[in-house]
């Protein structure tokens, strides 16, 4: 059974190139997590504070904050890449993150050969990403370009492409970072239902995004982040006027 | 900050590895696309490895042949093996530098195991190799040399290259993850070790002192294991000793950084 366990998660990145001096001005902008310079002269970002979160299977929880607030970081959190510098996370389940769906795709291979690479990735055997290639052509339309290296590719044909490879696994746990849109109306239907076969199987879903609608259509909870912390906690709506208000205030 | 791992570290770079092996696809598949990549979009592809190689003990065999007063029909032979085992050590070593920080892309999104990307270091300098061993046979076949079954022991020196090459990768990533001026200070020391390593020169030359080479330089011993088998030598046990002596070091130090640091490598990424 899927699950994910934060218990005070703090995220505290070091950043080793620069001078505390120089960046201590940055501590009066608005946006972004807080930064600190200890007394050597170090700098961190603390990307996330003593986060407690539990999800179970069937929740659909929605990342509310600005930029900068620490939603890509927790979803990186969730994804497992980044194991909580105090307190402690626990993943349970098979993790998909659609957070850069082309990573581990490379230009000079032909499309059939990026979906065995990018397969592999996602969880597949060589043989199963084999097998695969003709659904995902399909899916993906690509037709006689997919023999053809991907640097020849239109954005909107990558994107087709990656999308399609990403897709083709269900996973436990479902991370995006901002609901994909595509231009082209017809394949942009076909992605929709693609993307809510998946939520259907996906048992927790985390969607970090600016757009009410597609929070209020795929999400059960949300969370509002402000500089690394859970500022407010409960029903989208509920929260999403919280942080309508907090944007108001502050402009 | 202690440097001590604690129980869960030690448990969670075991997990680690145990996945590496498991998903093995993964670091097979970038491995060896990591060569095409590189090759893609030249006529002769990967198989510049080759030339490059045949072109060097060319190149070097009679130049140092006669600068070392040596047959060339003996020379040659001698430097394109210690040439091929050489190239595949300082491959790892100076590409194992980058292993964590040019994988970034993938680390910071999934939960990859790292060592998968160790091991990703290790494919793409095994393929190459392999491009390097064609020249064996040419070499052997223009100068007359009859290869031995003594050949065979290359194998497990070649296995205990692997794991060596593994462990210093292991630590040498992680700490050039965090210390980024460490990969030009190995890319010098890299440069050293090839010549006080009797790649191009053989140890009798340096006399008795030869002995301190054999013993302070661990690549003479790596090397030696693999080499010497492959021209019909059988190699000292003092060699094998020497190698196991380091491999156990080298363990003492890489298993225990890797598990207090594994957790931080994204961090400093």
């Amino acid at each position: 059974m899927a699950s994910i366990e934060l218990v005070d998660a703090s995220v505290d990145i070091p950043i080793y190139n620069s001078r505390g001096r120089s960046l201590k001005t940055t501590l009066l902008r608005r946006v972004g997590g807080q930064v600190e310079a200890d007394g050597r002269d170090n700098v961190k970002v603390r990307a996330l504070r003593q986060i407690n979160l539990s999800l179970r299977p069937g929740d659909r929880l929605a990342l509310i904050g600005h930029n900068g607030a620490g939603k890509s970081t927790l979803l990186r959190v969730f994804s497992g890449s980044y194991e909580p510098s105090s307190g402690s996370a626990e993943i349970r389940g098979t993790v998909s993150s659609l957070i850069d769906m082309m990573m581990g795709m490379d230009p000079e291979l032909t499309g059939a050969d990026n979906i065995i690479l990018r397969g592999v990735f996602v969880g597949m055997s060589l043989k199963q990403a084999r097998l695969a290639i003709p659904e995902i052509a399909d899916f993906s339309e690509l037709g006689p370009y997919l023999h053809l290296p991907m640097r020849t590719y239109s954005s909107g044909m990558l994107m087709r492409l990656a999308f399609a490879i990403s897709t083709t696994r269900f996973p436990d746990i479902l991370l995006f970072d901002e609901m994909i849109s595509f231009g082209d109306a017809a394949f942009s239907n076909k992605a929709r239902s693609r993307v809510e076969a998946m939520l259907g199987k996906a048992s927790i879903l985390a969607l970090a995004s600016h757009d009410l609608g597609a929070l209020k259509t795929y999400c059960n909870r949300a969370i509002m982040l402000q500089q690394g912390m859970i500022v407010s906690e409960g029903k989208v709506e509920e929260v999403w006027d919280r942080y309508v208000n907090v944007q108001r205030e502050s402009a | 900050m202690s440097l001590q791992p604690s129980a869960r570290d030690w448990r969670l770079a075991s997990a680690d590895f145990v996945r590496c092996f498991a998903g093995w696809h993964i670091w097979a598949l970038l491995g060896v696309s990591d060569v095409r990549q590189r090759y893609k979009r030249s006529r002769f592809g990967q198989f510049w490895i080759t030339f490059s190689m045949g072109i060097f003990v060319a190149g070097i065999g009679v130049v140092y042949g006669g600068l070392f007063h040596n047959d060339i029909r003996t020379y040659i032979p001698y430097l394109a093996v210690n040439m091929t085992v050489w190239s595949l050590i300082s491959g790892i070593m100076s590409d194992g530098t980058m292993t964590y920080i040019e994988a970034s892309n993938y680390l910071k999104q999934e939960a990859l195991p790292k060592t998968a990307f160790v091991m990703r270091i290790l494919v793409r300098n095994l393929v190459a190799f392999a491009h390097n061993l064609i020249i064996i046979p040419i070499v052997y076949i223009l100068f007359w040399v009859t290869p031995s079954p003594v050949a065979l022991l290359a194998i497990p020196g070649l296995f205990l290259i692997l794991i060596g090459t593994f462990l210093s990768t292991l630590a040498l990533g992680i700490l050039c993850t965090r210390f980024r001026d460490l990969p030009q200070i190995v890319s010098n020391l890299m440069q050293l070790a090839f010549f006080v390593t009797p790649v191009m020169w053989h140890i009798e030359q340096l006399g008795d002192r030869g002995q301190y080479i054999l013993t302070f330089n661990p690549f003479a011993s790596f090397l030696r294991i693999v080499s010497e088998p492959m021209q019909g030598h059988i190699p000292e046990l003092s060699a094998y000793v020497s190698v196991l002596v380091y491999l156990a070091l080298l363990f003492l130090v890489s298993w225990p950084l890797f598990a207090r640091f594994r957790a931080r490598i994204v961090y400093w990424l």
